[in-house]
């Protein structure tokens, strides 16, 4: 399957909340509902999608981004934050533990938890899976009035972004957000106005997350059977040097070889 | 330390452990926002600090499997049993504070699912392989007890015997490889863990901290054990792992030190804020001093400087896994968390708790010595009759304690139960409710979520008519408010029953007159939207009817045509203009037209108490003679 993406044109977007309002409809996210360990952005476990407004000024769509190789999907130890075939992120709340991992990892800090429930879940956009399954786009494009999101394969609006930057340089900063960022994402930005506010700042690299992490685990088997064999090794060399010295102790006359 | 104390420190014990319990019922019946100081931006907490540290203070039990087995150090082979109980303890309080943490905790079976790139999947398998070996380990002590001489049971402590060495080498290998993930499990929040603290060799780090960790648990251990039971010590014993512990320890400190060097952070450490120098605390006094401290013979081998070596090794290690999951973190982001009442009686009970079973081990089996102590044994150390007296476990240790558990559960139910706070104003159509933030002003939505400085607060219309009872908050500071009496006066003032009316109503909804105070400023507190945008668009014909309104592309409440160029009855106050903006809050519109006019009143008429506070709110909160002057203004 192709990797799926979504483009966000930042200085299209009017900031009418359509795309928001769709959202809540489409999954059935329900009343807003405001607990005090929510985040000031608007994101909840029941907001997954929010358009905050830019210290520079205008309307910029924050959600998850659906990292190519996601901090979330690598570190769920039970496999609940998993990619679709089309490189969507998906969440499962039939596997989830709670251990809130995905929100500690996600470098943009996008998963938000169910903190007054006892039975909680992670909420995060997840593309209208069900949607794109029945050939649908997903709510949120489909009701944006300003055609401000475009939803396709990542290659060809990737294409299409850059076409938009070739056509007006001096609309845009030359530059699509989340190109290559942490490896880059399926939800790419297009502005007028610098995305530094959702970590598009630079300081983390283009390196993916989950390879911070992948130097150690890679190492993991190794460290296993090296610590295994030299633990066996070293119990049996020591022990015959000391059966050695014993038996070196008891029979004076034949002191023990060295270096055996 | 004689009977007595001993039985208050167990009462102590039972007592966190009591409160822990406490807590415990509420995280599981209300869910952890309601149990815990956790966030958004803050998830994980005191839990997981004190986990990283159960486990720290657990590398006893490997060092020792190594040294003793691997190694052949058979002198150290007595204080072996007990690194066996303390890891043993540190794994299952591990085990039983993850349970806390876990929103799900019952799906924990799911990780049979395979997750080779997940830090916390291997933990959680090495965790569980280890706690299982570290049982098989420590099972023979057990099966040593004079009730379990079964044959069967004596069969299996026979094979378990034989099994030994494999244990051993599959429990190091354990052991390695999960003290050294834990330390990767913050690998990937590079964005969160404060420099000074992150790095990529944490697993290496992780691994030698706990090894150093382990063995000075263990000489701690051995002091209090020798307080306790007034036998076990083995000082002989501890002065050796002393000897020793700067061996892991030096290499720790130097793997952390040459790493912060190398990537250029170490000059962050001399940069004077706090984190600079709580980390320079836990290079020096945590670890060069101790080191230097053990370096010296004659310090090593005295009881005191072995000691204080050993807790300051402890302390060290203690602070660099509670400051890079907790302290330093979320500082960095600019977060604050401050772990609850429930969250830290949770955190302190496992502890706790682990303390108790040790020494019911550590007075039924064979860990301090050779010997099988009989339980009376004892009892016999210090003074028998006192002991018999107040310890004996039976009738009334259990009546001591149970009261104890009543006691306490009566203190902490109070102290930690809130009524889950409801932040809900009255339940508001989703979309309106969006539209009312996209209209609040910057300012308010810059401030954390409105609901954490004060919960929502809905407001309840006056009652009444000649004389209105405004209950605005429902708290029942109840304002009578003479309606009949001030149009009177008014209209004797402004000349007209009109302009009375329209001093204070100075809005009408579409289709209303008068309208009252609680239509639109609808929380007591905090300002909210009179506009609700879906209407208008759905009326006004959906996507194409922006441009009626807004005369810009921009979408702004402020480029939008104001609300009585349409709706014509809509402002009846000469020089109001209505927007499509939000309402301050009720009380700030009550306070906004009343004080005023009541200061102005007060001056005028010559009746100072116009301007009291007291003379509105009789049975309200405030002094006596406040005036309303000193109130902010709104
Ligand atoms: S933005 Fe965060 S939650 Fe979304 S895929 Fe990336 S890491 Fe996961
Ligand atoms: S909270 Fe759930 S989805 Fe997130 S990492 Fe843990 S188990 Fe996976
Ligand atoms: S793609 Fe679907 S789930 Fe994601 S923000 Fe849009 S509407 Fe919400």
């Amino acid at each position: 399957m192709k990797q799926v993406g979504l483009l966000v044109d930042v200085t299209r977007c009017i900031g009418c909340n359509k795309c928001v309002d769709a959202c809540v409809m489409a999954n059935h996210l329900g009343a807003e509902h405001h607990i005090p360990q929510q985040e000031a952005d608007g994101l909840s476990a029941q907001r997954w999608l929010a358009i905050v407004d830019a210290p520079q000024g205008g309307f910029v769509r924050k959600s998850c981004r659906h990292c190519l190789d996601a901090a979330c999907v690598s570190v769920c130890p039970v496999g609940a934050m998993h990619k679709s075939p089309e490189g969507i992120v998906l969440y499962d709340k039939q596997k989830c533990m709670g251990c809130r991992y995905c929100l500690m990892a996600c470098p943009f800090g996008i998963p938000r938890y169910e903190w007054d429930s006892p039975t909680p879940v992670v909420g995060k956009c997840f593309f209208c899976y069900q949607r794109l399954s029945e050939g649908q786009e997903p709510a949120c494009v489909e009701a944006c009035p300003q055609q401000a999101l475009t939803f396709g394969e990542r290659s060809e609006l990737l294409n299409l972004a850059h076409a938009r930057l070739r056509q007006s340089p001096d609309k845009y900063l030359p530059k699509v957000f989340g190109e290559f960022e942490l490896g880059g994402s399926a939800l790419m930005y297009i502005s007028n106005v610098p995305l530094d506010f959702l970590n598009f700042n630079g300081t983390l690299g283009e390196r993916p997350y989950p390879e911070l992490t992948w130097d150690w685990l890679s190492k993991v088997p190794a460290v296993t059977l090296v610590t295994a064999g030299l633990m066996t090794g070293l119990f049996w060399i020591i022990g015959r040097r000391m059966q050695a010295q014993l038996a070196g102790k008891t029979q004076t006359s034949q002191p023990p070889e060295e270096g055996k | 330390m004689n009977n007595t104390l001993r039985t208050w420190i167990k009462d102590g014990l039972w007592a966190v452990a009591f409160a822990g319990l406490v807590a415990a019922v509420i995280r599981f019946a209300s869910g952890l926002g309601a149990a815990t100081g956790l966030t958004d931006a803050t998830p994980w907490g005191v839990w997981i600090a004190f986990k990283l540290c159960f486990v720290a203070l657990a590398g006893g039990g490997f060092t020792l499997a190594a040294v003793v087995y691997i190694f052949h150090i058979e002198s150290l082979r007595p204080l072996l049993r007990r690194a066996i109980l303390i890891a043993t303890l540190g794994y299952s309080s591990f085990v039983v504070s993850l349970i806390f943490d876990l929103g799900l905790p019952w799906h924990m079976y799911r990780i049979v699912n395979w997750q080779d790139r997940s830090v916390m999947f291997e933990i959680a398998w090495c965790v569980i392989l280890y706690l299982t070996v570290l049982i098989l380990e420590f099972s023979p002590t057990v099966l040593e007890h004079p009730w379990l001489q079964h044959p069967i049971l004596q069969k299996i402590a026979h094979w378990l015997h034989q099994l030994t060495l494999p244990l051993v080498i599959t429990g190091i290998v354990l052991s390695t490889l999960h003290q050294s993930s834990l330390g990767s499990l913050f690998l990937i929040m590079r964005h969160r863990v404060n420099p000074l603290w992150y790095s990529p060799w944490l697993p290496s780090l992780f691994f030698t901290s706990a090894i150093s960790a382990g063995m000075m648990a263990l000489v701690v251990e051995g002091f209090i054990m020798e307080r306790w039971f007034k036998r076990g010590m083995r000082f002989e014993l501890l002065t050796l792992l002393g000897k020793w512990v700067p061996l892991p320890l030096g290499l720790y400190l130097i793997l952390r030190l040459s790493d912060l060097f190398l990537r250029g952070v170490l000059p962050g450490a001399l940069d004077g804020s706090w984190q600079s120098i709580l980390f320079l605390a836990e290079i020096f006094i945590g670890g060069v001093l101790p080191l230097i401290l053990l370096g010296i013979k004659k310090v090593r081998e005295s009881r005191k400087g072995l000691l204080t070596s050993a807790v300051l090794i402890l302390a060290g290690i203690v602070s660099q896994r509670m400051s890079l999951s907790m302290f330093t973190m979320y500082q960095a982001e600019g977060t604050h968390y401050f772990p609850s009442l429930s969250e830290t009686a949770i955190a302190l009970a496992i502890p706790a708790a682990a303390i108790l079973v040790y020494l019911f081990f550590a007075e039924n089996l064979a860990l301090l010595g050779a010997e099988i102590p009989a339980p009376t044994d004892i009892s016999t150390l210090d003074d028998p009759a006192a002991f018999a007296k107040q310890d004996t476990p039976g009738r009334a240790i259990f009546a001591r304690r149970s009261g104890l558990a009543i006691f306490v559960v009566a203190l902490a139910l109070p102290l930690m139960f809130h009524p889950p706070a409801n932040c809900n104003s009255q339940p508001t159509d989703p979309a309106t409710l969006t539209k009312a933030l996209e209209i609040l002003p910057p300012s308010l939505l810059s401030s954390p979520a409105s609901c954490n400085d004060r919960a929502a607060t809905p407001v309840t219309p006056a009652k009444g008519w000649d004389v209105l009872t405004i209950n605005g908050n429902n708290a029942n500071y109840t304002v009578r408010f003479t309606h009949q009496d001030h149009q009177v006066f008014l209209t004797k003032e402004l000349g007209s029953e009109e302009a009375a009316c329209q001093t204070c109503h100075h809005l009408n909804k579409p289709g209303d007159q008068a309208t009252a105070c609680s239509a639109c400023h609808t929380d007591y507190y905090q300002p909210q939207s009179i506009f609700d945008h879906t209407i208008h668009e759905t009326t006004l014909g959906g996507n194409t009817s922006c441009t009626k309104c807004h005369s810009s592309v921009e979408h702004l409440p402020l480029t939008s045509v104001i609300c009585q160029n349409c709706h014509t009855g809509m402002v009846p106050q000469a020089g109001q203009t209505a927007f499509n903006m939000f309402a301050p809050s009720y009380l700030d519109a009550m306070h906004g037209s009343c004080l005023a006019c009541h200061i102005q009143e007060a001056q005028k008429q010559n009746k100072p108490e116009l301007a009291l506070c007291t003379t509105c709110h009789p049975n309200g909160q405030s002094q006596p003679n406040q005036t309303t002057a000193n109130l902010p203004k709104p």
